[in-house]
């Protein structure tokens, strides 16, 4: 670099950049710092290879705004995130989340927490570069050998002829007084641009022009309509090697893709030969009693009562009235469509056979669905149990009470 | 840069009757709001006197673990900043045998069986509900009094072996100390961290015992560190009104403690607090969310509301600023502040199981909390008594001295 300038744009000496003062040690540098900052210099830098502390009070550096800018990052990030999941699914586009409310705050924590910070560091980042005017191309004191010491091991102070204060000689004498090894003059850089290369300059350019692009696409795909269809990304998860059901494959002689089952075909425990069990008929006609499988005692009865409170009290009601949390919502709806539960206590359906009842929670009845498919036939007879007790409490005579609970209810009543 | 250089204090570092007659006061303080606790509270095994205690003494354990984590961690990084205040931690992280004996009041109820706020020390209340049934194998009064044993036991030896070589030091000047204390904290931090959280889940989460949350220690212990900074902070305050320390201690170093009473007390403790929260919410199991439920219900509500605003916006933005930090009035303010808030914390994580929708304050909520931390400051400071309150001849004096923040 010692043999520049290469070429000038003037002819004649450069005019003058400023003075450089080379120091040995932090401490001389801190020391010649303050001696620059007393003699009311403001144009003016010190150099180091690593931060040095204590070098703002020297230089009588006022604090920095970028904690404020960071701030302001922060709370912009917060307030962005915040403003656009409440926009997103709570206005623009309602999206029901596991029963959560269409804004639900907690959440939108998570990306507000992110973005929070995501903003503030790019901010501090950003924001440092700024107010440290970097990047910068450029500098005089890119030519001057000596300096290439500042990433190693010496300390300088620039003193620049901008500054109003400044006098060739006598800044040189505070220079040389203030401990430093080494002053030299700097001369401007009349070789180099000082403005950002055209060749980069182009680049950001079409690399920002280009970013909108993906944002113009999806503009333009919410306003317009098309008859295409969407394009495959990743054809081979698209298309996969395989056949479908309801698909021709040509393999079979009947070309469905989709095998029939072979006549006689039963599954591993599905034989369900026992037509008492798992229909509840005997001999054709509806069981007047209980399968043999199934034991009539507590353990079953509680089974039934928990299998009852699961599946029958949405609609029947705790004690099988008819009365349920679904026939409340859709009575205080009015759907007239709606026909009512039975009330599974009242006569007509105590005198139903158990297997008939068994057949109506198996296959359903009016507007009641099958639970066949959905609890086990063990359970649907436990259900039955359950029920048959729940009949019996609702019509019980005093004869059927002990001797006990009928003193109790005299002397209640 | 300054490695075991000589140092030369021009400060008085030792305090002595001055420290004795607040150590007496506080103590006496102590001693009498803690009878007058009890006897308004209904007794030693009454309800009410058991749960103020209970609250109150987790407050106090909290900022001595602060402080028995603040001793070990200084030494595990081979801390330098902090030497000039690592003394006063040391002397208060002391105080574990006396918290020990703090938590007879808490231990003597539930090992007679006679306490009404732990229902799994009640065999008649663990047969009705089967979660207690089967949690029993860890929730028996046996197990429990070998378990609060051992953390206590451990922590008291921790915490006097860590003063004892510090003070060695002063009169040997060796400094292997420094490293030996080294190697002995890493292993001790891991022990800290696992007795820390049992004792949070023994004392303070069984009370309600259907409840569970993993990350509970973590958050009494974010809540422990952030007191624990405070205390010390208004500690050092404390001495450098009486002329202690006058030099030693500036403000680089209140500077560091007040961004760590800002990173622990107010980020830190709202990361967990939300933490816990939002996967509770999100997974919407009734065994956990019914914690939840009952403090966000009622007029708990408003304690809930009151702990969002007063340990994380308001101090978040007042103690964001540096020159907040630098200041010694606005830090003793915000030092006031995170002390006070970490009380209704801990009243919020146990009063609500206790009763639900109606906030039961009592007088015996406050004489408690008077007591205990009159004899946690008073023991604290009759030990401070004659000892050099910074480590005259830790090889890193000289750093901490000359430490600057960037």
């Amino acid at each position: 670099m010692s043999e520049a300038p290469k070429k000038t744009k003037h002819t004649g000496p450069a005019p003058l950049h400023g003075l450089l003062a080379e120091y040995e040690t932090p401490n001389a540098l801190i020391h010649g710092a303050e001696k620059v900052r007393n003699a009311g210099f403001r144009d003016w830098d010190t150099f180091s290879p690593f931060p040095v502390h204590g070098i703002d009070g020297a230089m009588g550096i006022k604090a920095t705004i970028l904690p404020w800018l960071i701030l302001g990052g922060g709370m912009t990030g917060f307030t962005l995130a915040l403003g656009f999941q409440w926009w997103a699914n709570g206005v623009d586009y309602p999206f029901l989340i596991s029963g959560k409310p269409y804004w639900s705050v907690p959440a939108n924590i998570p990306i507000t927490f992110e973005l929070t910070v995501l903003f503030a560091a790019l901010t501090a980042v950003f924001g440092m570069l700024a107010l440290n005017k970097l990047p910068q191309p450029a500098h005089p004191l890119d030519l001057r050998d000596r300096f290439s010491r500042a990433t190693d091991d010496r300390f300088y102070v620039l003193v620049q002829a901008s500054d109003p204060a400044f006098d060739e000689r006598d800044t040189r004498a505070l220079l040389e007084q203030s401990g430093a090894v080494f002053v030299e003059e700097v001369p401007e850089d009349a070789a180099s641009e000082s403005e950002l290369p055209r060749g980069i300059l182009y680049v950001l350019l079409i690399i920002a022009a280009a970013s909108t692009i993906p944002f113009a696409m999806a503009a333009y795909a919410r306003e317009s309509k098309t008859t295409k269809t969407r394009f495959d990304i990743i054809p081979d998860m698209d298309f996969q090697q395989k056949f479908k059901g309801q698909r021709m494959n040509t393999f079979f002689a009947d070309k469905r893709a989709d095998r029939p089952e072979l006549e006689g075909t039963v599954a591993v425990g599905e034989l369900h030969d026992d037509d008492h069990l798992y229909a509840g008929k005997v001999n054709g006609s509806f069981a007047r009693t209980f399968p043999a499988a199934i034991k009539i005692d507590e353990a079953t009865m509680n089974r039934g009562r928990e299998r009852f409170g699961i599946y029958c009290t949405p609609c029947h009601g705790q004690v099988g009235e008819g009365d349920g949390m679904v026939h409340q919502r859709a009575t205080s709806l009015a759907e007239g469509t709606w026909v009512p539960p039975s009330n599974i206590t009242e006569e007509r359906v105590r005198l139903i056979p158990v297997g008939e009842l068994f057949n109506t929670v198996t296959n359903g009845v009016r507007n009641m669905p099958g639970y066949g498919h959905q609890i086990p036939a063990e359970d649907r007879w436990a259900i039955i149990l359950y029920v048959r007790a729940l009949q019996k409490s609702r019509a019980a005579e005093l004869k059927d009470l002990s001797e006990q609970e009928r003193e109790s209810l005299i002397r209640g009543g | 840069m300054a490695h075991g250089k000589e140092v030369h204090l021009e400060d008085n570092i030792q305090i002595g009757d001055e420290a004795s007659d607040l150590g007496k006061k506080a103590l006496g303080v102590g001693v009498v709001a803690i009878v007058l606790g009890a006897v308004v509270g209904g007794g030693p095994f009454g309800k009410q006197f058991n749960a103020s205690y209970l609250v109150a003494f987790m407050y106090v354990l909290a900022i001595g673990l602060g402080f028995l984590w603040f001793v070990t961690i200084q030494h595990l990084t081979n801390a330098k900043w902090s030497v000039v205040v690592r003394r006063v931690a040391e002397i208060i992280a002391a105080n574990m045998p006396v918290l020990a004996l703090l938590s007879l009041p808490v231990i003597i109820p539930i090992a007679l069986g006679q306490s009404e706020i732990y229902e799994w020390s009640d065999p008649s209340k663990v047969v009705q509900s089967p979660a207690l049934e089967h949690k029993a194998g860890y929730l028996s009064i046996s197990f429990f009094l070998v378990r609060i044993a051992f953390y206590f036991g451990f922590w008291s030896l921790l915490s006097r072996y860590f003063l004892k070589q510090s003070m060695d030091q002063d009169t040997s000047g060796k400094a292997e100390i420094n490293k030996s204390l080294q190697a002995l904290s890493a292993p001790s931090m891991i022990a800290f961290a696992i007795t820390l959280t049992f004792c949070s889940i023994d004392l303070l989460m069984s009370i309600d015992a259907e409840f569970y949350s993993t990350i509970f220690g973590v958050y009494y212990f974010a809540g422990a560190v952030a007191s624990a900074y405070s205390l010390l902070s208004l500690s050092l305050m404390w001495l450098q009104g009486k002329g202690r320390l006058s030099h030693a201690v500036n403000r680089e170093h209140y500077h560091d403690l007040g961004k760590m009473m800002f990173a622990f007390g107010v980020v830190f403790w709202s990361y967990i607090a939300f933490s816990q929260f939002m996967l509770i919410w999100y997974g919407d199991l009734p065994e956990e969310t019914h914690w939840f439920h009952d403090r966000f219900n009622g007029d708990w509500k408003i304690v809930s509301g009151a702990l969002l605003g007063c340990h994380f916006v308001i101090p978040f933005f007042g103690l964001l600023s540096r020159h907040v930090k630098r200041n010694r009035k606005t830090l003793a303010f915000w030092a006031f502040w995170i002390l006070i808030v970490e009380f209704v914390d801990l009243y919020w994580l146990v009063m609500p199981t206790l009763s639900k929708d109606e906030i039961p304050f009592h007088i015996a909520d406050i004489l408690c909390w008077i007591g205990t931390v009159g004899i946690f400051i008073g023991a604290a400071a009759m030990r401070m008594k004659g000892k050099n309150l910074v480590p005259t001849k830790d090889p890193r004096l000289a750093d901490s001295l000359a430490f600057l923040n960037p």
